[in-house]
């Protein structure tokens, strides 16, 4: 361990950490531009200079490159250190834009932050400003190539780190430009990682441009809804809308990454479509009517007769009061899965797995050796390929094994991975760490109970965001299949809880009430409809695949974004004292509101 | 004078096969093959105390000794045929003249550290180089001396001849591996060394090809034979020194490493030509600092290069008369270097280009006074860039600012280039 | 298109390769000399070859100097314009070809013969100023010879 003196402070760190690092241990930030957590040192941009006043080694030194050792006297604050950073400043500045006035990064830009930190002030640099043309690289991330200062974290990012082979760098000398070989959409599924990862504004979200600036976002940690793993994530909106979001840092999960569904999926919360008023047959009411009405209607059918649905999308503490729900509405009958099959597979793999037994992203990124059982992570968990990914780099063999496992989803992170047709063939036994990746929606739960047998962690992939959550509550519950409940032939009626039942096993049977924020056929159907917030809109939890429970905190209220405009081109006038379309509630409040009237 | 590497030329051709085996050419191969185990030929070479020859000056026999004896999997030898420093002709004179004294260095060296394949980088432009390697690696092959189990010793080895697509930068041994790779030509950080970990991530050495070309001789003769070669008692062996510019007879000379800088000039050279007197020259390429009339004498060795503030480099002597503008030639220099930066860090990137505009500036005679002072920033501060092509950039123009600020300053008092350059 | 017998020929090379990449450069090289430049075909077709995307053939066209990505004349005058040539009257050369040649530099001329690129030390810097058309060298270059040379390399004497 060794032990060295930054600025007067003694730090002690682990084996072939750097200094740069040993520096932030003890919040001495140090410039860096082309050093990232995740893609460790290049030694490109100099910037992190540093003076090692005495010991083993001495002398300017960048300090990204440096490994901490025994007895060396580090300072950040000593004349040449600084003279040199500002410096980099300046070659950095040379050549670049400086249109910040115009520039979606400005405010949350390392460039202008370290510009100012490291004191360069004054153009002395009299010469042409070097221009290039960008690139069209598709309707989600804008290109402005000017502001680039040749970091190589972009490029680095997607051909090594998620093995993307569509951008890169050109050029050499002055002249290195950072893109693709002609315009188009990028083809990674991980791309949009390049406007966190990119210090400048050279990438920016189109989705978002020219919509907000940094200082006047609204924004809270969140948590992905996306699929099982819940990566987490930093919405951002203004004036109640949700503009784009940003990967948020979070070792044991995401890393620093999120996939380009998370990032840029369908904003549906802003759509002007959305139900957001409480309906009773059809027409709007005020929440305390409709509560009324459900509660009413729900007094008609005989005991045992409804069953409450609910899916992976409802947060942890809207899931947890169903029982009681269920008990209130006499008897009804409790469903956190529609589908048999996907049901028993997710109560299985949650019953099943323990916490030593789980793999977390980042316990699969260190496996020596990854099983991906009959599933296609491109669909279904997108990071568990950037996870599976980083594990190859180290070495580990892949084995995709089954039919329903294509080979694609490992060219799309340029893996070479190796076919099976069945487990067995696997070598699982000579791994010290390996992980067998599996989906409820795609194995059953006697095949679960029979992969989970082997001596492995295992990574289950659910339906949605709380779907080990739901699996748990459902296991603990004594909870049915909707398919199950309603082929008993007892159920007469149905409240949804922000889920989309499938007309075919529906059938005939009335949704009696919806809870929900999205538009579907259950809303259509249903008898009352009660809206209720988005995830954004809401504090909440959800349970990921591994078992986590991860918070998410609320960005914005609940109501119509102040740019929407209607078809006519206007926006709509509402003329009323409180916030137009803000009546979702939660909807743990809902259901609570319910249980009282019963 | 004893030659050494020029020993078997032959005037206006190359010299063949049989003749050079005639010579004693192979012969080396043989004593170290048959007669001698690796760490022997290896304990030779580091007593012969020969330093390399591709401009670092780092001795050979050590830098074979760093690679790890019992690593698993393959290693390898490169020969540095890049040559693509201004100035520099030397390996390009040696190779069109005599192949056969580098394969058969290359194989020795190969042998000492237990290479299974080399290979052998050359620079676009070489073309005559290359065919003349690409003859003698096969009739290495036809007389035994590649391939399976040569003499009969057990050891195998293969050389390939890698062309490259041209750039300076992929001269430097590490951005040398991921151009052979197939890669961009940027370095690679160091540590881990190639010796350590190299191409495609085995242990590597990288020699320049005179000092390969070399080690025939001193396996031959002893290490003792070799160091007696140098004019001094520090030096070790001979050294080609190829001489351009203003001389009156300029040309790729062997002389014994420590040969005064004088001596070379006023000798074979033929002293400068006509009408020309002496004002600097760059004693080793183009990242050399500049040599001035009063450092005439200086043994041209490694250290006592180093000594008046230069580098011996690669012994590439390129020589300005009285009517050279330093400026103009320090502009020059460093157009080169900021053209051929790889482009990877900030401080040649960036730092070159601003070099580049000052020294513009100050020829066109637009320069201020506090350009020099810019410019003495930037050659402390080019130091600090990933490899070494930044700092030897600023070579040339630490030597203007020690040996010729009057000249610079003139510049910018007149409003003008002294020399009548534009 | 290339013909079968070349992409079968640079297959084998491939194949032959340590890793695919290290053969990346010889197979552009090859494209090149069939095509005259490195067109956007050659590019897909030595992706192709390799087994790399057009992207990453592209990173390394862009940074060779000796790979064109812009159409070249059927011969190209590389003039080396470093230190020793500069000392021994390099620039005038240069300005000399491109006069004589009513080009700039970096261009090609009309009829398609040369272009005109500046070059960085050819090794020859005993016998400058220098300059390179396709493969061979040319030292001691004066005004006139350099003009014969260009008559000579046009097939006119
Ligand atoms: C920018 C740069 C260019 C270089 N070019 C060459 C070269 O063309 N030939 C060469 O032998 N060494 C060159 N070197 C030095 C090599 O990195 C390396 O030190 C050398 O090949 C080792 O050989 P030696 O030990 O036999 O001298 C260059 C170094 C740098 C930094
Ligand atoms: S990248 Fe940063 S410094 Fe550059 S214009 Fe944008 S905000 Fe300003
Ligand atoms: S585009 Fe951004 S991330 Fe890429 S090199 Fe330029 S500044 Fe760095
Ligand atoms: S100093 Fe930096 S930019 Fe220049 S050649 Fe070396 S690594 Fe490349
Ligand atoms: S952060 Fe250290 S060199 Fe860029």
């Amino acid at each position: 361990m060794p032990k060295l003196i930054i600025d007067d402070i003694t730090v002690e760190v682990a084996e072939g950490v750097t200094v740069l690092e040993a520096a932030q241990s003890v919040d001495i930030p140090i410039p860096h531009f082309c050093w990232h957590p995740a893609l460790g040192k290049a030694g490109a941009c100099r910037v992190c200079a540093v003076k090692l006043l005495d010991g083993p080694i001495k002398g300017i030194q960048m300090s990204c490159m440096l490994p901490a050792q025994d007895g060396m006297v580090v300072s950040t604050v000593d004349p040449e250190a600084v003279a040199m950073r500002q410096q980099v400043i300046e070659w950095l500045m040379i050549n670049h834009p400086h249109d910040c006035p115009v520039c979606d990064e400005g405010g949350q830009c390392q460039l202008q932050d370290y510009t100012i930190a490291c004191g360069h002030g004054l153009r002395r640099y009299d010469g042409k400003k070097r221009t290039h043309l960008n690139q069209d690289l598709g309707p989600n991330i804008e290109h402005e190539m000017n502001r680039c200062i040749q970091c190589y974290r972009c490029a680095r990012f997607y051909q090594e780190f998620a093995g993307g082979t569509d951008f890169g760098v050109m050029g050499s000398a002055s002249r290195v430009y950072f893109g693709r070989f002609e315009d188009g959409e990028l083809q990674s599924p991980f791309s949009g990682n390049l406007v966190d990862i990119c210090p400048t504004g050279v990438f920016t979200d189109k989705t978002a441009r020219f919509r907000a600036r940094y200082w006047d976002f609204d924004m809270a940690p969140s948590i992905c809804p996306e699929c099982s793993l819940g990566c987490n994530t930093t919405p951002v909106a203004r004036y109640r809308e949700l503009l784009k979001i940003s990967a948020r840092h979070n070792d044991a999960v995401n890393g620093w990454f999120i996939c380009d569904r998370g990032r840029f999926a369908d904003k549906k919360v802003n759509s002007f479509d959305r139900p957001r008023v409480p309906l009773v047959n059809g027409s709007s009411s005020g929440w305390g009517d409709a509560v009324d009405a459900v509660a009413k209607k729900a007094a008609e059918f005989a005991p045992g007769s409804i069953a409450v649905v609910a899916s992976s999308r409802l947060a942890n503490e809207g899931a947890a009061l169903l029982p009681d729900l269920a008990r209130a509405l006499s008897g009804a009958k409790l469903c956190f899965f529609s589908n048999e099959v996907i049901c028993r597979a997710s109560i299985t793999a949650a019953s099943q797995i323990t916490p030593h037994m789980a793999a977390s992203l980042d316990d699969v990124a260190s496996a020596d050796c990854i099983v991906i059982y009959e599933c296609d992570l491109r669909q279904e968990a997108p990071m568990m390929l950037l996870a599976v990914r980083q594990a190859w780099r180290k070495g580990a063999p892949v084995f995709l094994v089954g039919k329903g496992a294509p080979l694609e989803q490992a060219a799309a992170v340029s893996v070479e991975a190796v076919d099976l047709d069945i487990i067995v063939e696997a070598p699982i036994g000579i791994f010290d760490r390996p992980v067998i990746i599996f989906s409820t929606m795609r194995s059953s739960a006697a095949e679960i109970k029979n992969l989970m047998a082997a001596e492995a962690k295992f990574a289950p992939l659910f339906d949605g965001p709380n779907g080990m959550g739901m699996a748990k509550l459902a296991a603990a519950n004594s909870t049915i299949s909707l398919e199950s409940a309603v082929k008993s032939g007892l159920i007469k009626g149905i409240i949804t809880i922000e889920c989309v039942i499938a007309d075919e096993l529906r059938g005939e049977i009335p949704i009696i009430a919806a809870l929900d924020w999205q538009m579907n056929s259950s809303v259509k159907n249903a008898g009352v409809f009660l809206p209720t917030t988005a995830w954004v809109e809401m504090n909440g939890t959800f349970v990921n695949n591994e078992g986590r429970a991860q918070q998410f905190k609320k960005v914005m209220a609940p109501g119509i974004p102040v740019s929407a405009t209607l078809e006519s081109g206007h926006p709509p006038r509402i003329h009323s004292l409180d916030v137009p379309g803000g009546e979702p509630k939660p909807a743990w409040e809902v259901i609570t509101e319910i249980m009282k009237r019963l | 004078m004893e030659q050494i590497l020029f020993r078997h030329n032959r005037p206006g051709r190359v010299v063949t096969f049989e003749e050079y085996r005639s010579e004693g050419g192979f012969s080396a191969l043989k004593k170290g093959l048959t007669t001698m185990s690796p760490d022997g030929v290896q304990q030779t070479v580091i007593d012969s105390g020969m330093r390399g020859r591709g401009g670092a000056g780092f001795p050979t026999g050590k830098k074979w000794s760093f690679v790890p004896r019992n690593l698993p999997g393959p290693r390898w030898l490169i020969c540095n045929c890049d040559e693509m420093e201004p100035g520099t002709y030397k390996d390009r004179i040696l190779l069109e003249s005599n192949p056969y004294s580098l394969v058969e260095g290359i194989i020795l060296a190969c042998y000492a550290i237990g290479v299974r394949h080399a290979f052998i980088f050359i620079r676009r432009g070489y073309e005559q180089a290359a065919a003349n390697l690409k003859n003698a690696v096969a009739e290495a092959h036809g007389a035994g001396f590649l391939g399976e189990n040569i003499f009969g010793s057990g050891f195998s080895c293969d050389v390939d001849i890698h062309l490259s697509a041209g750039r300076y930068i992929c001269g430097e041994e590490t951005a040398l591996m991921n151009s052979l790779e197939g890669r961009r030509a940027n370095p690679r950080a160091k540590p881990p060394f190639p010796a350590i970990k190299g191409l495609w991530g085995g242990p590597t050495v990288v020699n320049n090809v005179e000092s390969l070309a070399n080690v025939p001789y001193i396996i031959a003769h002893g290490a003792e034979w070799f160091k007696g070669t140098a004019a001094t008692a520090e030096a070790s062996g001979m050294k080609l020194f190829c001489v351009s510019g203003h001389v009156a007879n300029p040309g790729c000379f062997e002389l014994p490493l420590g040969t005064r800088l004088g001596e070379i000039i006023y000798g074979p050279c033929g002293g400068m030509r006509h009408g020309s007197s002496f004002k600097a020259c760059l004693p080793g390429g183009a990242s050399t600092p500049y040599l001035t009339a009063e450092q005439l004498d200086v043994a041209m060795d490694f250290d006592p290069v180093a000594k008046e503030g230069s580098r011996l480099g690669t012994g590439g002597i390129v020589v300005f008369d009285q009517h050279t503008c330093m400026v103009g030639a320090t502009l020059n220099l460093v157009r080169f270097y900021a053209r051929e930066s790889c482009g990877w860090c900030t401080p040649c990137r960036e730092g070159l280009p601003y070099v580049v505009h000052l020294l513009e500036k100050i020829e066109a005679g637009q320069g201020r006074e506090e350009h020099i002072q810019i410019l003495k920033e930037h050659v402390q501060r080019l130091n600090y860039a990933f490899c070494a092509l930044a700092p030897g950039a600023m070579g040339p123009v630490d030597g203007l600012l020690r040996h010729f600020e009057d000249e610079v300053r003139e510049h910018i008092t007149k409003s003008r280039c002294p020399f009548g350059g534009s | 298109m290339i013909p079968d017998t070349l992409k079968t020929k640079l297959k084998r090379r491939v194949a032959a390769a340590i890793t695919n990449r290290e053969a990346a450069i010889d197979v552009m090289k090859s494209l090149q000399a069939h095509y005259g430049w490195l067109t956007d075909e050659a590019v897909q077709e030595a992706a192709e070859i390799v087994g790399l995307s057009t992207l990453q053939i592209e990173e390394l066209a862009t940074f060779y100097e000796m790979i064109y990505r812009r159409p070249v004349g059927r011969r190209v005058i590389h003039a080396c314009d470093s230190i020793s040539c500069w000392a021994m009257g390099g620039e005038a050369l240069l300005a000399h070809l491109s006069g004589h040649l009513e080009i700039k530099v970096g261009e090609t001329t009309a009829d398609g013969a040369f272009t005109l690129l500046p070059c960085c030390c050819l090794g020859n810097c005993g016998e400058a100023p220098t300059m390179m058309i396709g493969d061979t060298i040319y030292g001691r270059v004066t005004l006139e010879s350099a003009l014969e040379i260009l008559k000579r390399e046009r097939g006119e004497i």
